[in-house]
């Protein structure tokens, strides 16, 4: 039996059932419990399609039209949604460690998960827009939870602005549906190729485009992102760029199905190249001029998201390949590095000129997330080499070698801007009265494991990228245009 | 005039006035008004593409023969989309209300200009 769709259900339902018993002592066990549950998730849907009601697919004038709400599962989805679990689990262990834990933190990322697994696994254009805005809502409640004014303001920009842009979404579907009489992607990319693109499918591109800007966290868009992640707790914010990438990476994926093959694709790409390039080098020169820690990553994540757009924009086989690739590699060294965050803030301060020697207190901890930073500068043995030599590969065979250049360029950058912040947090020297403050505060065991298990991660997809290039590359060239 | 395009027209005033108001108006409670008045215009222009003029309601109708009805019936998409969004508008909506308050309690004043002001 296929039990596709509990990999929504279930974190939904919990959602609701945390939200009620939110102020309950059993609360840190509960979430533990939860937590194993999802790893177990995405284990249970079967490869294919699932319909939900509906009648599957008709026949109308002998083309097959999907009636109803579509699933579908492939290997590409199952590590895409099984990476987005695994760091939850990670967010949801470390949160029962945290002094203020309740049921709405809990309720939040699971809803946050159910929602970015439905906007991953749906092929319903509408089904992906519903969810996508659960997703907007939950990202902002999560902020809110930080409990600080500057997060309140954050989280009602991102509301505000995320109203708008949810409604140029909506409209762009709908433009889409009355040009093609569907919701179903694959329906819809049918029937685009076969028929004559009218200006109504022009302006619904440019909406979607404007929904994955706003989702993606892409500019113009991009600062938004940046105060929620800078704004909340480190480790909160490791979930949210979780979201945010996935979310970018399922957006381009709808992009490529519906105008792949048209002709209007190769404007189009140069528009999503540029919102990338544009992404990579803002994201890396506003880095360099950080003193917050948590703004310096912030940043990086913007800037690591212009290369997952990057590689997806080409719309070759070896770019989305590359693409998403990064993006999952991006996901996990960079939860490592605000989980990292997380632990430098605790000890003392998110501003890394009010920290400095923290190798003497805690050199396990200053060893991963060294790694972690290498692995984001794009260091062999680190996944981010590999993931980064792809792309680079991806750009070169797509005949733009200056793009190579730039990305280079952007990588000396976040080697530049990553290893000050580890100078200034770590190496610098401190005095003994400072030293003896820092051994002071306890770090949970459930913190370093997390850091630990992200770091092996990395390490073992810098050493094997096959075992995840090998599930991505048959559907990279089914999306592919060429 | 035709009531699809009489539809069209007003939706698209709706959008503009939204859009008037959000980005000229510096108070946050009509801030929020105007996100609820693009919204609408964008229900509007959805529920306006599923229109059939003289057409049944698609509340399917024993009496009617089916062939007939399907042929007659408005396109009942639409309808479903926008119920769905306006169901998310409202939690949207009630999120930044909440926000809205907690603002006017500290600053006492509903100005964008000083609540949103950078740090």
């Amino acid at each position: 039996m296929n039990l596709l769709p509990l990999i929504v259900v279930i974190p939904l339902l919990m959602a609701i059932v945390f939200s009620y018993i939110y102020r309950s002592k059993y609360i840190r066990l509960l979430t533990l419990l939860m937590a194993l549950v999802l790893l177990v998730l995405p284990l249970l849907g079967l490869y294919g399609p699932y319909f939900f009601g509906g009648h599957g697919v008709v026949y109308i004038e002998g083309m097959p039209f999907v009636s109803g709400i579509l699933y579908t599962l492939n290997p590409l989805k199952e590590t895409l949604i099984f990476t987005l679990m695994l760091i939850g689990v990670l967010v949801l262990i470390i949160s029962t460690r945290e002094e203020r834990l309740s049921g709405t933190f809990t309720a939040l990322v699971l809803m946050g998960l159910a929602s970015v697994s439905a906007v991953i696994l749906t092929e319903d254009l509408f089904n992906l827009y519903v969810f996508y805005e659960i997703a907007a809502i939950t990202q902002a409640g999560l902020v809110i939870l930080a409990g600080r004014e500057e997060a309140y303001r954050s989280a009602f920009r991102y509301l505000l602005v995320g109203t708008m842009a949810g409604s140029i979404l909506l409209l762009g579907v709908g433009l889409l549906l009355s040009a093609t009489g569907s919701l179903n992607i694959v329906d819809m990319g049918r029937y685009l190729a076969l028929k004559p693109l009218t200006p109504t499918v022009y302006g619904a591109l440019l909406m979607l485009i404007v929904g994955l800007a706003y989702g993606g966290g892409l500019p113009p868009f991009h600062t938004l992102k940046v105060d929620l992640y800078s704004r909340t707790k480190p480790f909160v914010a490791a979930i949210l760029q979780t979201y945010s990438k996935f979310i970018l990476i399922a957006l381009m994926l709808v992009i490529l199905k519906l105008f792949g093959g048209l002709p209007i694709f190769n404007t189009t790409r140069g528009v999503l190249i540029a919102l990338s390039v544009f992404a990579m080098v803002f994201g890396t020169v506003m880095a360099l001029l950080q003193d917050d820690y948590r703004r310096l990553l912030a940043y990086h994540t913007v800037s690591q998201g212009g290369y997952v757009a990057l590689g997806l924009a080409l719309g070759t086989p070896l770019g989305i390949v590359a693409g998403i690739f990064h993006g999952i590699n991006h996901t996990l060294y960079k939860s490592a590095l605000f989980i990292g965050a997380h632990i430098v803030e605790k000890i003392k301060s998110p501003y890394m000129r009010e920290v400095g020697g923290l190798l003497l207190a805690m050199p396990t901890v200053t060893f991963l997330i060294l790694c972690a930073k290498l692995a984001s500068i794009g260091i062999p043995p680190f996944n981010g080499f590999q993931s980064k030599l792809l792309l680079a590969e991806a750009v070169m065979s797509a005949d733009m070698p200056e793009l190579v250049i730039l990305m280079l360029i952007v990588s000396i950058g976040t080697f530049l801007y990553m290893m000050k912040a580890f100078y200034l947090i770590f190496l610098k020297p401190c005095s003994e009265e400072q030293l003896r403050e820092y051994r002071e505060v306890r770090i949970s065991k459930y913190h370093i494991f997390s850091l630990g298990l992200l770091v092996l991660l990395c390490i073992v997809l810098g050493l094997y990228p096959d075992m995840v290039l090998d599930r991505l590359l048959p559907l990279g060239e089914e999306i592919a245009i060429e | 005039m035709d009531l699809q395009l009489a539809s069209f027209i007003t939706a698209g005033a709706l959008v503009v006035l939204g859009l008037y108001g959000f980005f000229f108006v510096d108070n946050v409670i009509k801030k929020i008004i105007a996100l609820s008045i693009i919204s609408s215009g964008v229900n509007l222009t959805l529920v306006a593409m599923g229109y059939r003029e003289g057409g049944y309601v698609p509340i399917y109708i024993p009496t009617v023969e089916f062939q007939v009805f399907s042929k007659h019936m408005a396109y009942p998409l639409p309808q479903a989309l926008v119920l769905t969004n306006i169901v998310i508008g409202a939690s949207m909506l009630a999120v930044m209300l909440a926000l809205s308050i907690v603002f006017y309690r500290k600053y006492r004043t509903l100005k964008t200009s000083v609540i949103l002001k950078e740090d």
